[in-house]
């Protein structure tokens, strides 16, 4: 389907399967349970400490009063009852939904196809121009293509493979069922406080990504982004080059 | 899952239980496998409806495949062991009673076993500290988020039940309860582990109060709220429906999980 406009033309192009619609959706829900929930347990508790050892008194790294919200204060916004309820029912969601991704779209190909760096693209010069247009804010307006940007395509492969998998170890550190079952949890964070600490650092990544997320879908175009992601199809002005690479992608897609 | 609990003499080995313990142990045995560590040992005793339920079993049911050959939870080094360890929630419990047993250094106070034994008993503290003792070094780890570390002696639960003659085989949980009202269930998978103990030392020295004294529950592999302090009488029991609100404790009753493994 084509359609003329005064902007040139612009045409639907397939973009995200099914699938992928649905777990990133699913992710939306669900992320926003872990957040608010972990927030209601960390409000409860606002001290982090570093190590096997923390308990109010012990020395902490970070103290939340230090930023002007006293111990109380914080109480009385947190409930962790409700916290640990939602954040441990989403964590499987979260997990769940994540393995169906993963597994699928490497069972399809879709993931390699997306994501995974060819070579040029991990040139240095490449990576530094992209990295300089991301900064200057004066990436191209991604309305002709369905393709990802390389530094676009470093924070999905980190999120879902590094920032994802270190979020659950570092949950899992903190609970006395799992470390007994798997002590080595322990060792590598260094102690439960410090996989606690982590995992709060971890919290404040995952706002910055969501933050940066939401940013370049606006400067992608928010209407027709945000609509892909439901419906599939992203309308994109196409010029030549364009469309013999968008047609690849199509081809591959359906 | 099974295989390892089909092999009794296996995991006694592993576990480095002497022959004189194999054998006094062999009536809480005969319970718990007759009991069959089956659904209870992965489901809780209640489910909570949705998809808060859903997630209750799958954490249970994850936590205990992980752990079906019984591990020990981490045992630390005696220099790891917290400068003050915290006192937290209750710590002096205004119970008449039990002022009046404080004041006289917990003469006179002792421990009713009741319910599926096989000879109910009240054991004094004396004839506690006279059964056989286990001392670890374990990190208390609080659902709220702090943990510390601490050296506690104590008797193995399944020792005190032993010598109360043993669980019935309709066993399926034990109830504690405490002073100041509090009520907890664990299951027989958590009675059974050898560091499952009724703890009267922390770090060599007799139980503070604002530590549960003079007898506190240790679950090494489960959050703070479930290591009761202050215990007031053990019962074995087959069902739980009866205390409370019926979820098998005081804070599934207030709506935290029943098991506090995570």
């Amino acid at each position: 389907m084509t359609l003329k406009s005064s902007f040139g033309r612009r045409q639907w192009r397939t973009s995200h399967p099914l699938n992928v619609r649905i777990s990133h959706w699913v992710n939306v829900i669900a992320g926003t349970y872990l957040l608010v929930s972990g927030l209601h347990i960390f409000l409860d508790f606002p001290e982090l400490y570093w190590g096997h050892t923390g308990y109010r008194g012990y020395p902490a790294i970070f103290k939340l009063e230090d930023w002007g919200l006293s111990w109380d204060e914080a109480g009385s916004l947190g409930n962790r009852m409700w916290g640990r309820n939602y954040h441990f029912t989403f964590a499987w969601v979260f997990l769940i939904n994540g393995l169906i991704y993963v597994g699928w779209n490497l069972r399809t190909g879709h993931l390699q196809q997306q994501l995974w760096l060819n070579r040029d693209e991990l040139r240095l010069d490449n990576l530094h121009r992209d990295l300089r247009q991301q900064v200057r804010w004066t990436l191209p307006r991604q309305t002709t293509t369905t393709e990802y940007g390389t530094l676009q395509k470093i924070s999905y492969l980190m999120l879902i493979f590094v920032f994802v998998p270190l979020m659950v170890l570092t949950g899992l550190a903190q609970s006395p069922g799992f470390t007994a079952a798997w002590p080595w949890l322990l060792d590598i964070f260094g102690g439960r406080q410090s996989a606690r600490t982590l995992h709060s650092v971890g919290t404040v990544l995952f706002i910055v990504f969501v933050i940066l997320h939401i940013l370049e879908v606006i400067r992608a175009g928010a209407t027709n982004r945000i609509r892909s992601m439901f419906t599939g199809h992203l309308l994109i002005s196409s010029s030549t080059s364009d469309i013999r690479r968008d047609g690849e992608m199509s081809s591959a897609d359906t | 899952m099974k295989a390892s609990f089909s092999n009794p003499i296996q995991f006694i080995q592993q576990h480095q239980i002497s022959r004189r313990n194999m054998l006094s142990s062999i009536p809480a045995l005969v319970g718990l496998f007759s009991s069959g560590c089956s659904r209870d040992t992965f489901i809780p005793p209640t489910i909570r409806t949705g998809l808060i339920g859903v997630a209750d079993v799958l954490t249970m049911s994850a936590n205990r495949f992980l752990l079906s050959d019984q591990p020990l939870a981490r045992e630390y080094e005696l220099s790891d062991i917290a400068p003050e360890f915290p006192t937290w929630g209750q710590t002096d419990p205004q119970d008449e009673e039990y002022q009046q047993l404080r004041s006289r250094g917990f003469r006179g106070w002792s421990l009713p076993v009741k319910g599926l034994v096989r000879r109910p008993t009240d054991f004094t503290l004396e004839q506690l500290k006279q059964m056989p003792a286990r001392t670890q070094i374990t990190a208390h780890v609080c659902e709220q988020g702090w943990s510390a570390i601490g050296q506690w002696t104590g008797v193995p639960l399944v020792q005190v039940l032993n010598a109360a003659g043993g669980i019935k085989p309709t066993a399926r949980y034990v109830m504690l309860d405490t002073v100041d009202g509090w009520y907890e269930g664990i299951d027989l998978f958590e009675v059974m582990h050898p560091q499952t103990i009724l703890a009267y030392n922390l770090n060599g020295q007799a139980l503070p109060i604002g530590n549960g004294a003079p007898l506190r529950l240790r679950v090494e592999r489960q959050c703070g709220y479930k290591n009761l302090k202050f215990l007031k009488s053990i019962q074995v029991v087959d069902s739980m429906a009866s205390f409370g609100r019926g979820t098998g404790g005081i804070n599934s009753d207030w709506g935290f999980h029943w098991f506090g493994g995570v």
